[in-house]
C-alpha cells in the first residue's frame, strides 16, 4: 500500500517538479536560517554563524540532489535531463537539425502516405458485417475458355442452389442497370442495382432511414419501391427528412422511396465487382429484382451476380464441395450442348482487392527503401556531427558519464529528431492525401477513403521510433567505441577520423545501391507506360461518345428506330460533326459479348468463341477505324434480310489465312442455322484493354443501339460539341439523359490510369531517393573536404596543382559511386522480379533502362561531388595552413 | 555513478526513517532543522551526519504517506516546513520499531556468541 502510494507520489512530483524544487529551496533556506539563528544565540557573530551553519549543513547541492533522487524515479529524471540537453544541442545547430529532420520526414511521410492507402484498401474492414464470410458465386463452364467471373449463375440454378445448399447463412442475386431519373424538367442517368429480398441481409447493411428491400417487394405488383443512396438523398432531395413520403421517377415509372442507405454503403461499385461495368461507378438506387416465374426458372442464360454469406464455421472449401455436388445434378437439366457447368466460390475480399494487393505492397516496399535511404542520410549527418563533438563528449566522459549514459544521450537526440520528423512526415502525408484525387485511377476500391486515422498515426510513430534506432545506434556506438578520455588527452581530432570515414562511406555505398534499385524499378515502369501510351488503339482519340437509353415509352421497335434516326440525323447536322454511329459496347468499356461461331471451310473447333459487337453503318467512320478490304455497312444492310458481317484484321488473318475473307461465310447465329456473308475487313481495335493485343472480332449491322453508345467524330473542340449533343437530346425528349459524354481519348486515359498511378508514384519515390542520396554524397565529400583543409593546404604548398586536388576529392566520390552502382545493379537484378507483373513490352533486365539509370546516377553523383571538390581546389594554401 | 553515492545511505535508510518517525512521534510536528538537531542531541554527536543528509529520508517518508508537511512559523518568526506524523506513520513506526528490535536482538545474540 505504502509502496504504491510512493510510486504515485513520485510520478506526481515529476509533473509538479517546479513546485517541488521551489519548496525544496525554501526548506533548505529556512533550515540554514534556523541553524544560523541557533549558532548566533550561542554567541557567534552573525557572519560567522552563517558560515558555520553552511559547514554543519554540508553541500547544499548534494542535499538537493539526494532529495531529487529520492523524490522521482532516476531513469525518468535522466531522460528528462537528456531531452532538455538534446533540445539545447539541436537548437544550437539548426542547420544540421533541419536537414536531418527534413530528410527523415521525407522518408516517414512517404511511408505514412502509402501506408494510409494500404490501410484504406487492404486493412480497414469492408462495411459489410464480417466480410471474410462473403463469397461470390459463379457457375463457370470450362468449355468456353473464358474467365469464371463471366459466368454469373442462371437464376434457375441460383434458386435451386439456394434451396438445396446448407453452407450459407444467406445468399442474394442482383443485377445492375441504368435508368433515366427525371429531375424537374430534365433527366440524369443513375446506376441502380436490382436486388432480391436477401441482398441487404447478406451484406448486413442496415438503412440510415426507413427500411430496405424485402422479399415482399419482389412479389409481382409490389415492385415499385426504391432505396436510395446517401449521396442521392443529399444531392437530389437536400437531405429532406420527409424522404419516405417522396418518390422517384425512373424511366417514366414512379417508385416510392422506402429507405436511405448510410454513406459508406454504395455496393456494387465498379471497382468492387469483378467484371463490373465501369459506367456504374457507385450504386445510387436499389430496386426489387422482381423476377417472374419464367425468369426464376431460366437456366440457359447466365443471370446477374450472386453473393453469399457462409455460415459461421463453414470454410470456403466445404461450401465449394457441397456446391459442386449440387451443380453436377443441376447441370444434367441442361440442353446437352450447353452442359459442363461447375461451381466456383471466390472470397469476396480477395476478388475486391486481390488485384491491387501486389501493387500496394510494391509501393510500400519502395517507400521502405526510401525510408532506409533517409535513415542512412541522417545517420551520416549524425556521424559527421559526432566527430565534431568528440571534445564535448570527451569532457562528459572525463566527468564520469559512463558509456551507456553517453549512448543514451545520443539516442535521445536522435529520438528527438525523429519525433520532429514524424510530425513533419505526417504533414507530408496529409498533403499527399490532398493531392491523391489527382492521381486516383478510379479502379482501386476505396482508395479515396484513405485518411490519417489512428492506425496510420500509430504506424508513423512506430516508424519514427524505428528510424531513430536505425539512425542513432551506429553513430552512438561509433563515437563511444573510441576512448573519449584518451581523445581528450591527445587534444586532437585525427585519431578517430578513419573509423568515421569508413562507416560513412559504407552508408553512401548502401544508399547508392538502394537508389539504383528504385531507379531501375521506376525506369522499367516508365518504359512500360511509354509502351502502353504508344499502343495503336485503332480508333480516333477525338471521337466523342455518349450513352442514351430509351425508357418504356418507346416500347415498340419502330418507335426506337424512329427516335434514333431522328437523333443521329440531328447530331450529324451539328456544325463540325462529320460522322455519327452507334455500338452496343465501346472499346475499353469493359463489356464483352462472346458468341459461338463457325467459319465456312475452316477446321472449326467445338465451342469456338468470338467477341462480337453490334454497330450502325456510321460507326467505323465516326471512330476512324480504317476499312482494309471490301465495304462497310450501308443503311440498307440494317433492314436487309441477308445476314452480313464485318470482321477485323486479326479475324481475317486467323480464319481466312489462305483466302479472301470478303464474300466468305461465317455462322454466328444462336441456333447455328443462318449463315452470314463477310462484306468487309476493318482495322484492329484494342477492345478489352490497352495492354492486350487485339483478338479476332466480328461486327454485325444494326439500325440503332439503344442502351449502348453513340459516337460522333468532330472537327471542333469536343467540349463545345458535347454540350450540343446534350441539348440536342433534350430538344428531342427532355425526359432522357445522355450519360458518359466523353472522348475516346478520355476513355483511353481512364484505361491507363492505374499504370499512370503506379508509375508516377514509383518515379516520385525514386526521385526523392535519388535526391536524398545525392545530398548524402555531397555532404560526405563536403565534410571530408572540410576535414582535409590542412592536408590540402600542405599539398598545394608543396606544389600540387588545383586540378590534382580536385581529382583527389573526386576519386573518393567516384569510388563510392562505383561500388554503390555495382552492388545496386546486382540487387536490382533480383529485386526487379517483384516488378515482373507490372511490366509491359519491356524485359526486367532491359539494357536501355539499366544503362540510363547508371548514366543518370553517375552524372548526378559527379555533379554532387564536384561542388565540394571545387571548393577544395579553391582553398588558399596560406590560409589553410594557418587554420587549426 | 549514482549507485556509489547511494551505498552509505542504503545502510542507514531503515534506521534513519525509524529515527525520524520516532522523533516526530515523541516531539510532535517538527521542521527539518528540529529533527536534525534532535538526532544530533540524542546521539550526542556520534552520528556524524551532515544535516542535509536527512532530506532524502524526509521526502521518502512523506511520499509513503507517513508524514504530512505544512508550512508554519517558528518562535522567532522564521518560515519552516513542519512535518507531522500521520496515523499510517504511527502504524509504520510500530512495525519498524518491532523489526528493529528483532534485528537488534538477533545481531546482539550473534555478537554475544562470537565472544
Amino acid at each position: 500500500m505504502a509502496r504504491w502510494r510512493r510510486m504515485v507520489a513520485q510520478l506526481c512530483s515529476l509533473l509538479a517538479n517546479k513546485r517541488a524544487e521551489d519548496e525544496l529551496a525554501r526548506e533548505v533556506e529556512s533550515h540554514l536560517a534556523l541553524l544560523a539563528d541557533d549558532l548566533e544565540r550561542r554567541g557567534m557573530p552573525p557572519e560567522e554563524a552563517q558560515l558555520a551553519a553552511r559547514r554543519a549543513y554540508g553541500s547544499v547541492e548534494q542535499a538537493k540532489q539526494a532529495h531529487r533522487d529520492e523524490r522521482a524515479p532516476l531513469w525518468v529524471q535522466n531522460t528528462l535531463q537528456d531531452l532538455r540537453y538534446g533540445v539545447r544541442t539541436l537548437s544550437r545547430s539548426p542547420g544540421f537539425s533541419i536537414t536531418a529532420v527534413l530528410t527523415l520526414a521525407l522518408g516517414i511521410g512517404a511511408c505514412t502516405a502509402i501506408f494510409s492507402l494500404v490501410n484504406a484498401v487492404l486493412i480497414r474492414s469492408l462495411p459489410y458485417g464480417d466480410p471474410g464470410r462473403l463469397v461470390y458465386l459463379y457457375t463457370p463452364n470450362p468449355r468456353y475458355n473464358l474467365p469464371p467471373e463471366d459466368f454469373g449463375p442462371a437464376y434457375g440454378d441460383f434458386y435451386d442452389i439456394k434451396r438445396e445448399s446448407r453452407s450459407f447463412q444467406s445468399m442474394t442475386a442482383f443485377d445492375q442497370s441504368m435508368f433515366n431519373l427525371a429531375e424537374q424538367g430534365s433527366a440524369q442517368r443513375v446506376s441502380s442495382a436490382r436486388v432480391d429480398g436477401d441482398f441487404f441481409e447478406t451484406f448486413q447493411a442496415t438503412p440510415k432511414i426507413g427500411r430496405t428491400i424485402t422479399a415482399d417487394d419482389n412479389q409481382p405488383g409490389h415492385e415499385t419501391v426504391a432505396v436510395i443512396s446517401h449521396a442521392l438523398w443529399q444531392s437530389m432531395f437536400a437531405s429532406a427528412s420527409d424522404i419516405l413520403h417522396r418518390s422517384l421517377v425512373l424511366d417514366g415509372k414512379n417508385y416510392q422511396i422506402v429507405g436511405v442507405m448510410p454513406p459508406e454503403f454504395e455496393y456494387p461499385h465498379n471497382s468492387d465487382l469483378p467484371g463490373g461495368v465501369p459506367q456504374y461507378k457507385t450504386t445510387q438506387v436499389w430496386l426489387p429484382l422482381a423476377l417472374n416465374p419464367h425468369q426464376m426458372a431460366e437456366r440457359d442464360n447466365f443471370g446477374g451476380n450472386a453473393v453469399a454469406r457462409l455460415k459461421q464455421g463453414v470454410s470456403i472449401a466445404q461450401a465449394q464441395a457441397e456446391l459442386s455436388t449440387i451443380m453436377t445434378s443441376l447441370d444434367k437439366l441442361l440442353d446437352p450442348q450447353m452442359q459442363g457447368r461447375g461451381a466456383l466460390l471466390e472470397n469476396f475480399v480477395d476478388s475486391t482487392v486481390g488485384q491491387v494487393r501486389s501493387l500496394l505492397w510494391l509501393l510500400l516496399g519502395a517507400v521502405g527503401l526510401v525510408l532506409l535511404i533517409a535513415c542512412g542520410n541522417a545517420a551520416n549527418l549524425l556521424l559527421a556531427r559526432a566527430a565534431g563533438r568528440m571534445r564535448e563528449l570527451g569532457v562528459r566522459a572525463a566527468l564520469g558519464a559512463g558509456r551507456g549514459r553517453i549512448v543514451r544521450q545520443l539516442l535521445t537526440e536522435t529520438l528527438l529528431l525523429s519525433i520532429l520528423a514524424c510530425g513533419s512526415g505526417i504533414a507530408f502525408a496529409f498533403l499527399f492525401l490532398r493531392f491523391l484525387p489527382l492521381l486516383d485511377p478510379g479502379n482501386i476500391p476505396r482508395l479515396s477513403e484513405a485518411s490519417l486515422d489512428m492506425r496510420v498515426l500509430l504506424f508513423a510513430l512506430a516508424l519514427s521510433l524505428l528510424t531513430s534506432l536505425l539512425t542513432g545506434v551506429l553513430p552512438a556506438l561509433n563515437v563511444t567505441r573510441s576512448n573519449l578520455v584518451d581523445f581528450l588527452a591527445a587534444a586532437g581530432n585525427r585519431g578517430v577520423a578513419g573509423t568515421h570515414g569508413r562507416a560513412q562511406s559504407a552508408l553512401i555505398v548502401i544508399q547508392t545501391a538502394l537508389v539504383i534499385v528504385l531507379l531501375s524499378g521506376a525506369g522499367l515502369l516508365i518504359r512500360s507506360y511509354i509502351n502502353v501510351e504508344s499502343v495503336d488503339t485503332g480508333f480516333s482519340q477525338s471521337t466523342l461518345t455518349t450513352s442514351v437509353q430509351l425508357d418504356p415509352r418507346y416500347g415498340r421497335p419502330l418507335q426506337r428506330a424512329e427516335f434514333y434516326r431522328n437523333f443521329y440525323s440531328r447530331l450529324s447536322s451539328i456544325p463540325g460533326v462529320t460522322a455519327v454511329g452507334g455500338i452496343n459496347a465501346l472499346p475499353l468499356s469493359n463489356s464483352e459479348t462472346w458468341r459461338s461461331f463457325e467459319v465456312e471451310g475452316y477446321a472449326n473447333q467445338k465451342d469456338q468463341l468470338v467477341e462480337g459487337r453490334w454497330v450502325t453503318p456510321g460507326y467505323f467512320s465516326a471512330m476512324s477505324i480504317p476499312l482494309i478490304a471490301g465495304r462497310l455497312f450501308s443503311d440498307d444492310d440494317t433492314t436487309h434480310t441477308d445476314q452480313l458481317a464485318i470482321v477485323n484484321r486479326s479475324f481475317a488473318n486467323k480464319y481466312f489465312a489462305n483466302g479472301n475473307p470478303v464474300g466468305s461465310r461465317i455462322n454466328v447465329d444462336d441456333h447455328h442455322v443462318r449463315w452470314s456473308t463477310v462484306i468487309g475487313v476493318v482495322g484492329d481495335v484494342r477492345h478489352s484493354s490497352l495492354e492486350e493485343s487485339p483478338a479476332p472480332q466480328i461486327y454485325l449491322p444494326v439500325a440503332e443501339t439503344d442502351g449502348g453508345y453513340v459516337v460522333a467524330r468532330t472537327s471542333r473542340a469536343p467540349n463545345a460539341v458535347a454540350a450540343e449533343i446534350r441539348s440536342t437530346l433534350h430538344a428531342i425528349d427532355p425526359n432522357l439523359a445522355a450519360s458518359d459524354v466523353q472522348t475516346m481519348g478520355e476513355l483511353e486515359s481512364a484505361a491507363s490510369a492505374r499504370r499512370r498511378f503506379q508509375t508516377s508514384l514509383l518515379s516520385v519515390f525514386a526521385g526523392i531517393a535519388l535526391f536524398l542520396a545525392l545530398v548524402g554524397l555531397y555532404g560526405l565529400i563536403a565534410y571530408s573536404v572540410g576535414r582535409r583543409t590542412r592536408e590540402v593546404g600542405i599539398r598545394m604548398a608543396l606544389g600540387a596543382k588545383r586540378s590534382d586536388v580536385m581529382l583527389l576529392m573526386l576519386k573518393k566520390a567516384a569510388l563510392l559511386l562505383a561500388l554503390g552502382l555495382i552492388s545496386g545493379l546486382v540487387a536490382s537484378w533480383f529485386a526487379t522480379r517483384a516488378l515482373q507483373a507490372f511490366l509491359f513490352g519491356v524485359g526486367r533486365h532491359d539494357p536501355i533502362t539499366i544503362l540510363s539509370v547508371c548514366g543518370l546516377l553517375a552524372a548526378c553523383g559527379v555533379i554532387a561531388a564536384l561542388i565540394p571538390a571545387r571548393r577544395a581546389a579553391s582553398i588558399d594554401p596560406m590560409q589553410a595552413l594557418r587554420t587549426e | 555513478m549514482s549507485s556509489e553515492v547511494k551505498m552509505p545511505i542504503q545502510i542507514l535508510q531503515g534506521t534513519l526513517d525509524l529515527m525520524i518517525l520516532r522523533t516526530l512521534a515523541t516531539m510532535g510536528p517538527q521542521h527539518a532543522y528540529g529533527i536534525a538537531s534532535r538526532l544530533q542531541q540524542v546521539s550526542e554527536d556520534a552520528l556524524n551526519l551532515n544535516q542535509g543528509t536527512i532530506y532524502p529520508a524526509l521526502v521518502r517518508i512523506e511520499q509513503h504517506g507517513w508524514t504530512c508537511g505544512s508550512w508554519g512559523k517558528t518562535e522567532n518568526n522564521r518560515d519552516a516546513k513542519y512535518y507531522t506524523i500521520t496515523k499510517a506513520g504511527l502504524k509504520a513506526l510500530d512495525e519498524e520499531t518491532e523489526r528493529w528490535r528483532q534485528m537488534a536482538s538477533v545481531v546482539e545474540k550473534l555478537l554475544a556468541e562470537e565472544r
